[in-house]
């Protein structure tokens, strides 16, 4: 356990986070929470923290005059440098490594300084934001290279982006007011947020784990608790993955009613939970898996839903992400 | 009218016919401002990063002490030196008074806290972002004063040209310590006062034209480094 206090009289934060054993730590919350603060005290850019022993990316990406290259290699060995060539490759930077690193894009930057420091030989690698400056088709791929190259050192990665949060973490740190207020395996606290806090934090969302049964072109199945879960990714058959989806994109059918337009993914089951979540409902669904809706009182009231009724829910294959696990 | 008329004829005069004793003034002025310069970059610049790149109490007093040598007067600084170098003095056996040597200490004195003070305020007027990823690096003292040196290129240029400007303009220091003796300790500036003081306008007039000439190519050759592109 460290302890992480800012400033002296914790005002700003004041909690602790488990880091014996290395693993991938998202800690997520909303703006203001305090997640830059612990980066910073664990990376001891802020005095008084355990100050942990790291290569530590802030979140905006700035690069110094000089060529991306040289940017590329600062402050590393000849070992780590090799090792940064071969990350900016991978992160699609090779062609990019001659121009004035001014010139480069914001997300360039980014993956640029994610190849530099993730190259530093340090047990633990401190992000913040690190898919934060990247367009949308760049960020999973991006993801998948950060996660393969982090192998099994320990990373404490800092984000309020749900996706980022479910694909790159194994742990979870849900941080409310300088406060950890929930830790546990990513899928754990989703499934089962800590209070109504912490959940409405999170956002309301579907995440399990599961492993491929099948790939057809785009999409590929997961078995997901004796279900089956189309989605959007190229992970091999066999892999154990993790799918997710938002409960906006959950639509929710009577259970007679056959019909689920063009969504690959069509489940029967039975409500558990209808929960407010501000102006809307959320509808929690056992499907053999368990699904969050979210509708509006008006949807509620059409379907005449309570608890225990029997309904049809469907998400299209293509809001659902598949990630490796 | 005519007084100016006349005025300007004879400068023009002494410039164009650029006898000896102007060439050995002018030979003089660049070698004790150009030195004093460079000892006051050597020193100041390394000292302005220091006290810029962290907070600590003695950093706050070297900080307060530099922000008073930007402001110290000439003739204060010659008068300092002078006691430092006088014959009874901590400096007196080097035998120092009257001489360019004298000349180029006390002017370095100047030039030190002009250079540490500039450096000092273009890196803390670094971006946030900036200083984070500086201190994310891990780099050495050395090596990190290196990188914002270089990302604050255009005010370590700065600061070289303000100290040189400081230098070779001012007349207090170099008069106190170095006497304006003829041929030996005469600058430009003290040979200024020297013939404004004898009324020969022309001649003051011809050295500060070579003074500005000085300056200007000295400035146009700074702008040129500072615009070199990384």
């Amino acid at each position: 356990m460290v302890t992480l206090r800012f400033p002296a009289d914790g005002s700003v934060l004041d909690t602790s986070l488990d880091l014996a054993e290395p693993s991938r730590v998202v800690v997520f919350g909303p703006n203001g929470a305090g997640k830059t603060t612990l980066l910073r005290l664990l990376a001891g850019t802020l005095p008084h923290g355990p100050s942990l022993e790291s290569a530590y990316l802030p979140q905006t990406p700035y690069v110094f005059r000089g060529t991306a290259g040289w940017n590329l290699g600062l402050g590393l060995d000849a070992e780590e440098a090799a090792r940064a060539a071969h990350l900016a490759n991978r992160l699609r930077m090779s062609e990019r490594l001659s121009a004035p690193a001014r010139e480069l894009s914001g997300g360039e930057r980014q993956r640029l300084l994610l190849a530099r420091t993730i190259a530093r030989r340090r047990p633990w690698v401190l992000l913040d934001e690190p898919l934060g400056a990247l367009d949308a088709q760049d960020r999973m791929q991006v993801a998948r290279v950060l996660v393969e190259e982090l192998g099994d050192r320990g990373a404490v990665i800092v984000t309020h982006d749900r996706d980022e949060a479910a694909v790159l973490g194994e742990v979870l740190a849900v941080l409310i007011d300088g406060k950890i207020r929930q830790v546990g395996p990513v899928a754990e606290v989703f499934a089962q947020p800590a209070g109504a806090e912490v959940a409405a934090t999170l956002g309301i969302a579907n995440l399990a784990d599961g492993t491929v049964q099948a790939v057809d072109g785009p999409l590929c199945a997961v078995g997901v608790g004796g279900q089956t879960v189309w989605g959007v990714g190229d992970q091999p058959d066999g892999s154990h993955v993790r799918v997710f989806f938002a409960a906006e994109s959950v639509t929710v059918f009577g259970s007679t009613d056959q019909s689920a337009g063009s969504a690959r993914n069509r489940w029967v089951g039975t409500v558990e939970e209808i929960r407010p979540a501000g102006r809307l409902v959320e509808v929690v669904v056992d499907a053999g898996l368990p699904v969050v809706a979210l509708l509006t009182p008006g949807s509620l009231e059409a379907l005449s839903l309570q608890v225990g009724s029997e309904v049809a829910v469907a998400v299209k294959a293509t809001s659902v992400r598949v990630v490796p696990a | 009218m005519a007084f100016l008329r006349e005025l300007l004829a004879d400068t023009v005069r002494a410039l164009v016919s650029f006898g000896p004793e102007l060439r050995e003034v002018v030979w003089l002025t660049l070698f004790v401002a150009g030195t004093a310069t460079l000892i006051g970059v050597l020193v100041g610049i390394p000292l302005g990063s220091w006290l810029a790149l962290g907070e600590s109490r003695i950093r706050r007093i070297w900080r307060l002490a530099v922000n008073v040598g930007m402001g110290m007067p000439p003739v204060l600084a010659g008068l300092l030196i002078l006691i430092l170098v006088w014959d009874d003095g901590p400096l007196g056996q080097a035998r120092l008074l009257f001489t360019p040597a004298a000349m180029i200490i006390a002017q370095a004195f100047l030039a030190i806290p002009i250079a540490a003070g500039v450096t000092a305020a273009a890196i803390r007027g670094l971006a946030p972002a900036a200083r984070e990823q500086l201190d994310a690096l891990g780099l050495g003292r050395a090596a990190t004063a290196r990188v914002a040196l270089a990302e604050v290129w255009p005010g370590v240029v700065a600061a070289v040209a303000a100290a040189f400007g400081r230098v070779v303009s001012e007349v207090g220091a170099v008069l106190v310590v170095g006497g304006n003796i003829a041929g030996e300790t005469r600058v430009l500036t003290t040979a200024i006062v020297q013939e404004a003081r004898q009324a020969d306008f022309a001649t003051a007039l011809a050295f500060g034209a070579v003074l500005m000439v000085i300056a200007l190519v000295i400035n146009v050759f700074l702008a040129r480094v500072e615009s070199r592109r990384w």
